[in-house]
């Protein structure tokens, strides 16, 4: 029973009685009237209505513009939107190229971290490993200048239990080396206020973006470039190319990472082929890699770009096999490290020895594939997993390319789901998995499913998701056929799908700034706010991806985010986020609604507004912030 | 056009109760606030090692099957830290140690779901439903609230997060509050419209948030009023520290708090455990001994109970991590609790003794160990909150 079932059961009573969209399986079967369906696929294949897509829809029919959205090729692209990617110079860049210009640390402020001296490993195993008497004497008999290397440079783990004079002594030494890189950082990277006067600090932080634009450029590139390590990146967050610059300056990989969100962010708001867009979110989503994990944060400007964008409307198993292969992908699940164990060599004890590592092999087909109830079992997990062994990256901090290498591949039989894949198989094992899991039917139904509740529902009419599972298996995964099975379904332009779905977090902030007609010239700060709202882009930790229905969305932290995102982006707070207002001057709440919404308000809300401003005209931007904070906005 | 200062005038009356909260509501909360019986239960996400958690350093097949992530025996170099002469906790828990001693911490091994899964989602899903095998709509948490009164506390359930996890989840009111500092409406005046938007809207799923979120934000604002400073010292370490903090804060705050939850994701070391785990016990350690210091005498009414979907294998796989395994460790804190002991029946880990010979056997249903709490603490029904759950023998967690 859902949380609201009992405590509102009259509202629930009046709601269907008012024919408040519900799941119930007749609805699926009431086809919306055109202006509805109208409403209803540009808040489904687009990231929102902007103005005068209505318009647009209703002049080509509702379904040659689906179709034209299911073939971006035949869209022309938005120029608005070329201009806006154009400096956005990583987004073309190949993975080591990424990783040779974007290093973890900036060149500039590497300063050399204390390493252990080169020593004969048994004397380091003698000091790491051994008791306090013995690490004592092994350090005793080392010279002043090594002895001096190895105290500043051990792990805490190897002065514990040492006596108090050693023990001092590290810490002093530390404690000089600490001092001595930190003058150096400071040199490299001195504060603000070495840099700038008083009053240019004031400038450069709340100034308007002409006044920082001229203050920056009244400086060398040297001293700019350490102007702009000084400053925080929200100061420049309406002046994006020096924005991009000081991250890039500061923390270079996060640089990468940053173009990337701004590129998501201004296809899903500018873009002319919305359904494209849409459709990578999902599939990044479902492909999900983390950007907090290792080099994942570069890399995922690729897998991107080259394993999930080229196969949105491709076939299923292209886009598999190219996540597979995706370092980012390799790395992120840790496949990369899954070799074949080794129980026929002795390993001294201490050693690691090499083995499988499950995490690629499982959440393959519980989360990619099969779905957790699509029938394997944990021996299914063990064979997959070998199958992948050796699947791996040459050099994921340089190079990061895919590479197969034999010697850690499993060559043994494996038994996959009911299908023998033969010994000494090699590279060839993984692509058989593959193989035997893109086309299996629990996959088919599993990503029907999937497309379908982001498409139509929560929990969307069986009877639909079997028709596009049968799709997907006579075309082989063909995803354009899919799609086309469910758009032209008679549930999909139904009562029961529409407005069934809760708006995402981004979701709700695009179809606003959409809705708005804002002039984007930097996300930024937008992106912050999605942050802080639930939904970090390309920041969710487990591999699950964000949630796909509503009820996640829904609750008490969420409304409140929804109703400060409003207030703040319809009055202009949101930098680089510039609204567009006027043409709601001297309108009426139901024109500002309906103008926001692409369709009449709710009865209740514009009570509630007419009401609450109590015959009197508010601002547009007032209007504007309750529209978008209102339920009716909070759905799609 | 009338201006924004005119909209604000002439909408005075209509905000005038917002921003504070009802002070009947106040009232009522405080009333019984101070002996109210809290639990607080803390869920760590991705699948906690608990062999490296408590170890068991008394098994020699522990450090043989774990040859390079094994936690030293206590006395050793980076050893664990003695409990009983069989069991230690990791040497990044120290601040969990004086607990022990004080006998305010306990520790129940061995335990965790009788579902076989080693999904982490479907696993986490049973584990806050609390009905393994299949995935309910309400959590147990919310389950083991009193029933719905007039005038009971929005605040009576909270989450510490940006979503309102599935343990709290069902039909007793629950919120979740991502920062304190900002579960604040920005704009007053339009706070107060939208309030009796979402009260009138034909929407149920937002009326029900909306009025949940009213209704707590006008109670956090009073509570935000006057800064917060930590009590006897306590120094909360990280995320998980910070959302500790701010449970402590709504508890002491006296608005009628009966539950939290709060968690603490990055356990699903799969490669390079030991650094990794040697950091996140800092601050999972640190933040719960802060919490007891913070709240100090007031421990006396809080039981704080941790959880995680699974354990992990109890080899060590081929990349100096672990993958997903079975049984786990739980941790139980607080003044009712009888600590200074580790429960559950250690099943061993002889290659029969381990569930499917690979992971740690589960002897102790985690939902003994909440039911105690839910039964001997909260004084609810255990089988509403576990229905169809026959409880094993009484572990004898709370004192009597």
């Amino acid at each position: 029973m859902k949380r609201f079932g009992r405590s509102l059961g009259l509202a629930a009573l009046l709601v269907t009685a008012l024919g408040f969209p519900g799941t119930a399986a007749s609805r699926f079967d009431q086809k919306l009237s055109v202006d509805k369906q109208i409403v209803h696929v540009l808040n489904r294949l687009t990231f929102g209505p902007r103005p005068g897509d209505v318009e647009k829809v209703r002049r080509l029919t509702v379904e040659k513009w689906i179709d034209l959205q299911l073939h971006p090729d035949r869209i022309s692209e938005n120029p608005v939107l070329e201009a806006e990617l154009k400096p956005l110079a990583t987004l073309q860049l190949a993975m080591w190229q990424l990783l040779e210009k974007y290093p973890p640390v900036p060149p500039a402020l590497m300063v050399k971290a204390p390493i252990l001296p080169l020593l004969p490993p048994q004397q380091i195993s003698r000091l790491m490993n051994c008791s306090a008497e013995e690490r004592r004497t092994t350090l005793a008999s080392l010279d002043p200048e090594t002895r001096r290397l190895f105290l500043t440079a051990a792990p805490p783990q190897f002065l514990e239990g040492l006596p108090g004079d050693l023990q001092q002594e590290a810490t002093k030494i530390r404690q000089e080396e600490q001092e001595a890189r930190q003058k150096q950082i400071s040199k490299l990277m001195p504060p603000l206020n070495e840099l700038l006067s008083p009053e240019q600090i004031r400038t450069a932080n709340r100034g308007t973006t002409e006044e920082k634009i001229a203050l920056l450029n009244s400086f060398d590139a040297g001293k700019r470039l350490q102007i702009l390590r000084a400053l925080p990146p929200q100061s420049l967050a309406d002046v994006p190319e020096f924005r991009r610059e000081a991250m890039a300056a500061r923390q270079p990989q996060e640089a990468v990472n940053s173009e990337l969100i701004e590129n998501k962010l201004y296809r899903a708001i500018d873009s002319n082929r919305q359904l494209q867009e849409v459709l990578v979110d999902f599939w990044m989503n479902h492909f999900n890699v983390f950007n907090g994990k290792g080099p994942d944060r570069v890399l995922l400007t690729s897998f991107e770009r080259d394993a999930v964008r080229p196969y949105v409307f491709g076939h299923f198993k292209d886009m598999l096999l190219a996540t597979a292969r995706h370092p980012a992908m390799l790395f992120y699940l840790d496949n990369w490290q899954s070799q074949v164990p080794r129980d026929d060599i002795p390993f001294p004890p201490g050693v690691r020895r090499p083995g499988l590592n499950e995490n690629y092999g499982r959440e393959l087909l519980e989360l990619h594939t099969l779905g957790v109830d699509g029938g394997y079992t944990q021996q299914d997990v063990i064979a997959v997993a070998r199958a992948f062994s050796g699947w791996t990256i040459y050099d994921p901090q340089k190079f990061a390319e895919f590479q197969f290498n034999p010697a850690m591949h499993d060559r043994k039989e494996k038994l996959v789901l009911g299908h023998t894949i033969p010994a000494m198989g090699g590279e060839q094992d993984g692509l058989q998995v593959i193989d035997i899991i893109a086309y299996h039917p629990s996959t088919a139904k599993f990503i029907s499913k999937k497309l379908a509740q982001r498409f139509v529902a929560d929990d969307p009419p069986p009877a639909l998701v079997d028709r596009m599972a049968s799709t997907f298996a006579k075309t082989d995964g063909d995803l354009r056929a899919v799609l086309q099975t469910m758009f032209g379904s008679t549930e999909f332009l139904s009562e029961g799908a529409w407005q069934a779905k809760i708006k995402s977090p981004l979701e709700v902030a695009v179809s606003a700034v959409r809705a708005l007609n804002a002039d984007v010239t930097d996300t930024f700060t937008l992106a912050q706010r999605i942050a802080d709202f639930g939904e970090p882009l390309y920041g969710k930790l487990e591999p699950t991806g964000y949630p796909n229905t509503g009820e996640a969305w829904t609750n008490t932290a969420s409304v409140l985010s929804r109703m400060n995102f409003a207030t703040a982006l319809a009055s202009g707070q949101i930098s680089g986020v510039k609204v567009d207002i006027s043409r709601f001057n001297f309108k009426e709440p139901a024109v500002v609604a309906s103008g926001l919404l692409g369709m009449a308000p709710s009865p209740s809300m514009l009570a509630a507004i007419e009401k609450g401003i109590q015959g009197r005209e508010a601002t547009p931007s007032i209007l504007a912030t309750l529209v978008i904070s209102s339920p009716d906005f909070q759905r799609r | 056009m009338f201006t924004r200062r005119y909209f604000l005038r002439c909408s005075a009356l209509a905000m005038a109760g917002l921003g504070a909260a009802p002070s009947w509501l106040l009232r009522a909360a405080a009333q019984d606030g101070r002996k109210r019986k809290i639990l607080v239960a803390i869920f760590q996400r991705g699948a906690a090692d608990g062999l490296n958690v408590v170890v068991p350093f008394f098994e020699k097949l522990y450090y043989e099957m774990r040859p390079t992530i094994a936690v030293p025996q206590p006395g050793k170099n980076n050893g664990g830290i003695d409990l009983d002469g069989r069991f230690a906790l990791h040497p990044s828990l120290q601040p969990l140690k004086p607990l022990w001693d004080s006998g305010e911490l306990a520790i129940i091994h061995a335990t965790g779901s009788p579902d076989p899964t080693r999904s982490h989602f479907d696993a986490q899903d049973f584990m806050e439903s609390g009905t393994p095998g299949r995935t309910s709509e309400d959590g147990w948490l919310n389950r083991a609230l009193g029933p719905v009164e007039p005038g009971v506390s929005p605040l009576r359930a909270i989450a510490i997060g940006a979503q309102l996890p599935r343990t709290l989840r069902g039909s007793r009111r629950a919120v979740a509050v991502n920062n304190l500092q900002q579960f604040e409406t920005r704009n007053k005046d339009v706070a107060s419209i939208l309030e009796s938007m979402y009260a009138t809207t034909a929407d149920p799923r937002l009326m029900a948030s909306g009025k949940e979120t009213f209704d707590a934000a006008k109670m956090i604002e009073s509570i935000n009023r006057n800064p917060y400073t930590p009590a006897n010292g306590a120094q909360y370490a990280g995320g998980f520290g910070n959302a500790l903090q701010q449970v402590a804060r709504l508890i002491k705050a006296d608005v009628g708090v009966e539950a939290a939850f709060a968690e603490i994701g990055g356990w699903d070391h799969h490669v390079n455990e030991s650094p990794q785990l040697t950091n996140l016990l800092r601050e999972f350690g640190a933040s719960l001994a802060a919490f007891a210091r913070d709240m100090g005498d007031r421990m006396e009414d809080i039981v704080l109970v941790t959880m995680s979907e699974f354990g992990r294998t109890a080899r060590e796989d081929g990349s100096g991590g672990t993958d997903h395994g079975h049984g786990n460790v739980m941790m139980a804190l607080g003044g009712p609790v009888r600590g200074g002991k580790v429960y559950g029946r250690w099943p061993g880990l002889e290659p029969e003794q381990l569930y499917e010979q690979r992971d740690l056997a589960v002897t102790t249903d985690f939902r003994d160990v909440l039911g105690e709490f839910v039964g001997r603490h909260l004084g609810r029904s255990s089988d509403q909150v576990f229905p169809g759950y026959k409880p094993g023998e009484p572990l004898g967690l709370i004192k009597s």
